[in-house]
């Protein structure tokens, strides 16, 4: 299993699900991700040395939709059953290519409600953190936009910026932005990063207190309390996880397996945060999985 | 018999000495894999960083670098690991001082690793660390994904970046502990966890996640039940834990530093929108005024911090000199104020305050060729290339200096010293390198030797795309000797084998001899008594019964002494223990036996070892000859000289018999057998006879030379031919070459 980096709230989830998955089936996880995010090489060196290597499946959180699409294929050509989690390739699924994947249309409709929502039908907005690195993220860009237009024409969006995994950089950005567009209403920061970004220059800058942000897939779940923050769309990377790795299991089986399975993100806010739902989604109990320690006393 | 016997304990011997020896190699090699896999192999161990070597330590992402007495790792990536040690190791403990670099994250200690990759939990072990997040002692273990005790142990008064604190990590049987305290005041707070499916051995290492970190007083030793005992029991004690200020501070110290971020207030929150002044490209400080000092703000990721700083963004890079500011790592966001120093190719800002925006991940190398990094357009930025190691070398400061070619460009690259070592003897000249560093045009560093110069941050930053040709001098004299080794070994062995064959087939020779003695001869003495006892019987005026009778014990008397002979030919024992001369004279007399003929033996010369194959060939021309003269030439003296010279050796037999024609048709078989086993030996025979002057037969055979330094590939030379040659000879005259 190789998500697109490790050690953060998203990505931990989904080895959680995985290892939920694989409990009792006698199956065990590898685990690895590149050490830092973006790390598209690393993340093709090891998507290789599992296809050359002795594993029976794949699942793969791609960091990139075009450059992941030559070793992917690699696998599956080699018999290996793949199943590509969160953000799609560039290819459709078949064959022995699966896709379990965050529902992105949705997660863009339910943005466009909210912001609607919360800028009661007219209003600015810049959407931040566009990375066409990942198809979901265009992907949830087009509907949001393309439901902005046909249900709620008032809002309008002045602004759209690309992304990158740097927070530092989407900081710069969202100051730009916020300097150029003083009479902003609406951030929406399509990913972790320029939620981080446009939260740290929104809290910086004493005349952007009236602008609000609806962000997508956040590592930070205290970023939910800060003020500006009307809603996170999150994307269940554990019930991908659990999913995805059941994919493989069926498979395995000669059980039939969907070529496509979408996901629904879950919209976290300040009322929900502690809610049974969310605190599964981020759980990191590794109880299901194989730790068994007890304390010395 | 004897013979027989001698050869058998001769076997027994050889045998006994080949057992004896396979036996003390197994004992050998048990021994060594027993000392391999011993648990206490390297232990205790300390570290030596402090005396600038750190070879022995083998590192999984990150940037590691030897300063300040200890390890540092630069890299904010999540899970760079730097492991050493045994993969057998068991019980022990690893404890070492360890101090954060960055504002978030952990760094700590590994124990039990082993299955390492690179990747953020790409290893089996457990880990145990200081965490700023949630000022927590973190335990876990990782098998390629992390499972953390899930109940945390906050460390009182925090844990706070560029402070020391003092980690110890036990692993006795399934039980691992852990305990933190500060450099002064060891174990103040600890616990430990039982974990039945444990993994029971692996290295120890140093991790850090999401934080540059630096370490020192790295220990390992051997840990008993009592050792977690003992530390669970301090450690309940959870006495407040405040850091040491004990500590003689360097000037360049991470406490130094930490304390002047203190006094300008650089530890308080970061404002990451500082004033109103815009931050400009770095490439727009060129256009700065080079006549009076010009102060600018600039914002960048750092890309090298030793031996000195380099920030860069994306218009380009620059030198940063004589800055105050916070222990930087390498991809640290930076603000930069200072003094713009326009140059021909980038700037230097002197005289700088660098504020930390943000850790980060480092920036990704631009990938030139260096005919573009020449030109000076990547001046002070950090790139990647390719490059022909052509020499490589110690500069001053004991810096690791290399140079490099790729196509029309030569340049080169600087390495601080510390791990450096280990490279240095691994790299060999003639490889293709990749490298990443900062690109430096600045001529106080290249001496106007080169275009440009690169500075690598770490060991990391060089990779071996390629090692040299093979066909390098060195290689090339290795294949010489080592085929020259193979063609000495195929002619020994060659030789060998022949020998063997040789010897089997003396064995069968001698076996045949002794069933012939033990049957056919004894049955010929039988049928000869029976007939005297026949002769006996039968009354005398029966005449010509006893003729018929008569006739038939000459008959068999005549087949008698035919067995004898044949017997006498086939006895190769004497061939074993004697020299040719010897043999052949005993066999001769036995083929005489009861007929008066005079058989005289001389030598003259030194006698000499010879190969067998020739004492066999010279044996059995001889017992041919020797046969002749007494069947067919009726003989009364047969004379065998052996003559010896350096180089050869030639065996005479003489007779004073009727002689005969050598060409005639009716000796021609003997003598064509007689030639093809002197050609096998590249030997040469002589045969001059004449009607009623007896006949001389001598073949003179070659000696192998002796060997010296000088004469040996001359040797090796001739050897080949003749086993070339020896080899062609049997293919075509076949098997029955030994025959007889």
């Amino acid at each position: 299993m190789v998500p697109q980096t490790e050690g953060t709230l998203r990505w931990e989830a989904a080895h959680v699900g995985a290892e939920e998955a694989v409990q009792g089936t006698g199956a065990f996880i590898y685990w690895n991700a590149p050490m830092r995010d973006g790390d598209v090489e690393a993340q093709i060196a090891v998507v290789d040395r599992i296809a050359s290597g002795n594993y029976k499946g794949l699942v793969l959180a791609p960091d990139q939709a075009l450059a992941l699409v030559t070793p992917v294929r690699r696998a599956v050509a080699r018999g290996i059953p793949v199943v590509i989690i969160a953000s799609p390739l560039d290819v459709p699924p078949g064959g022995n290519l699966f896709y379990v994947v965050n529902d992105d249309a949705v997660g863009g409709r339910i943005a466009a409600e909210r912001v609607a929502e919360a800028l009661h039908g007219s209003g600015s907005v810049a959407i931040l953190g566009v990375d066409p690195d990942f198809a979901g993220i265009l992907e949830r860009v087009r509907i949001f936009e393309s439901v902005l237009a046909a249900r709620y024409p008032h809002i309008s969006v002045i602004e759209k910026r690309l992304g990158s995994p740097n927070a530092a950089h989407e900081q710069q950005v969202a100051q730009e932005t916020i300097d150029e567009h003083p009479h902003l209403d609406m951030i929406v920061a399509m990913n972790g990063s320029s939620i981080d970004g446009a939260l740290s220059a929104l809290s910086s800058e004493p005349s952007s207190r009236h602008i609000l942000l609806v962000g997508f897939d956040t590592d930070n779940p205290a970023n939910i309390d800060n003020p500006h923050v009307v809603c996170i769309i999150q994307e269940d990377t554990r019930s991908m996880g659990r999913d995805a790795v059941r994919a493989i299991l069926d498979k395995l089986d000669g059980r039939p397996v969907q070529p496509q399975t979408l996901i629904p993100p879950v919209v976290i806010t300040r009322s929900n945060l502690n809610s049974a739902q969310v605190v599964r989604m981020w759980s990191q109990d590794w109880t299901l999985g194989r730790m068994q320690w007890s304390r010395l006393p | 018999m004897t013979s027989v016997l001698h050869f058998c304990r001769r076997r027994s011997a050889s045998l006994f000495a080949g057992l004896f020896g396979l036996a003390l190699a197994v004992c050998a090699i048990v021994a060594l894999l027993a000392w391999r896999r011993s648990p206490r192999r390297g232990l205790p161990y300390h570290d030596s960083f402090a005396a600038g070597k750190a070879d022995e330590w083998k590192a999984f992402g990150g940037t590691w670098e030897l300063a300040d007495g200890g390890i540092r790792n630069d890299s904010d990536e999540r899970g760079a690991k730097l492991v050493t040690g045994s993969p057998w190791w068991r019980n022990y403990t690893i404890e070492a001082d360890v101090y954060l670099l960055g504002v978030s994250g952990d760094a700590g200690l590994l124990i039990r690793s082993s299955k390492e990759e690179e990747g953020v939990n790409a290893y089996s072990g457990y880990y145990a660390g200081v965490r700023t997040s949630d000022n927590s002692l973190v335990l876990g273990r990782a098998d390629h994904g992390w499972q953390e005790e899930t109940q945390r142990y906050p460390v009182a008064n925090g844990i706070h970046p560029f402070q020391w604190y003092h980690l110890k990590l036990v692993a006795v049987g399934c039980e691992i502990a852990v305990s933190v305290g500060t450099t002064a005041q060891h174990d103040q707070t600890a616990f430990g966890i039982s974990d039945p499916q444990c993994i029971a051995s692996g290295r120890a290492g140093l991790r850090s996640y999401s934080s540059g970190s630096i370490w020192r007083n790295v220990f390992v030793r051997p840990a008993t039940h009592q050792d977690i005992v003992e530390m669970l029991r301090k450690g309940s004690s959870h006495e407040p834990l405040l850091a040491n200020t004990s500590e003689a501070l360097s000037p360049n110290s991470p406490e130094a530093l930490r304390d002047l971020e203190r006094e300008q207030g650089l530890d308080a929150p970061v404002d990451r929108n500082v004033g109103n002044t815009r931050a400009q490209s770095i490439h727009s400080l060129l256009l700065a005024s080079s006549a009076k000092p010009v102060r600018a703000m600039v914002r960048g990721v750092v890309v090298l911090t030793t031996p000195r700083l380099y920030v860069q963004d994306s218009s380009g890079g620059m030198y940063v000199s004589q800055y105050s500011g916070p222990p930087l790592r390498v991809g640290d966001d930076v603000e930069v104020r200072g003094e713009v120093h326009p140059g021909n190719f980038s700037s230097r800002m002197d005289h700088s305050a660098v504020q930390l925006l943000w850790g980060r991940s480092p920036v990704p190398p631009l990938s030139v060729t260096a005919l573009q990094a020449s030109t000076g357009r990547y001046d002070s930025t950090f790139i990647e290339l390719h490059g022909l190691l052509t020499a490589k070398s110690r500069g001053p400061n004991d810096k690791l200096i290399l140079d490099l070619n790729d196509g029309s460009q030569s340049f080169r690259a600087i390495l601080n010293p510390g791990r450096s070592g280990a490279l240095l003897s691994k790299l060999q000249l003639n490889s293709l390198l990749r490298l990443r560093g900062i690109c430096v045009s600045d001529p106080s560093l290249t001496h106007n030797l080169t275009p440009f110069v690169l500075l690598l941050p770490s060991n990391e930053d060089l990779d071996v795309i390629s090692g040299p040709p093979w066909w390098s001098t060195g290689h090339i004299l290795a294949l010489g000797i080592s085929t020259a080794l193979l063609a000495i070994i195929s002619v020994i062995l060659y030789h060998r084998i022949v020998d063997w064959r040789l010897r089997a087939i003396l064995d069968e020779r001698s076996r045949l001899a002794h069933e012939m003695h033990d049957t056919l001869a004894q049955s010929f003495a039988g049928i000869g008594f029976q007939l005297q006892a026949i002769s006996n019987g039968v009354p005398k005026y029966m005449s010509q019964l006893h003729e018929q009778v008569e006739l038939a014990r000459d008959l068999v008397r005549h087949s008698h002494e035919e067995a004898r002979r044949s017997i006498a030919t086939l006895r190769a024992e004497a061939l074993e223990s004697e020299d040719v001369l010897g043999a052949l004279e005993h066999c001769a007399r036995r083929m005489v036996g009861n007929h008066m003929v005079v058989v005289a033996t001389e030598t003259q010369g030194d006698r000499r070892q010879i190969p067998l194959r020739t004492k066999d060939t010279l044996f059995r021309i001889g017992q041919e000859a020797v046969a002749n003269a007494i069947r067919h030439a009726e003989s009364s003296r047969i004379s065998l000289r052996m003559v010896w010279a350096d180089d050869k050796v030639t065996l005479y037999i003489e007779d004073d018999g009727i002689g005969f024609d050598p060409g005639s048709t009716s000796s021609g078989f003997g003598i064509r057998g007689m030639r093809r086993r002197a050609h096998a030996i590249a030997a040469t025979l002589h045969i001059v006879s004449r009607a009623g002057a007896g006949a001389s037969v001598w073949i003179e055979a070659p000696l192998p030379p002796r060997v010296t330094l000088a004469s040996w590939p001359r040797i090796l030379w001739k050897s080949m031919m003749e086993a070339w040659r020896h080899a062609r000879t049997a293919r075509t005259i076949g098997s029955h070459l030994y025959r007889g």
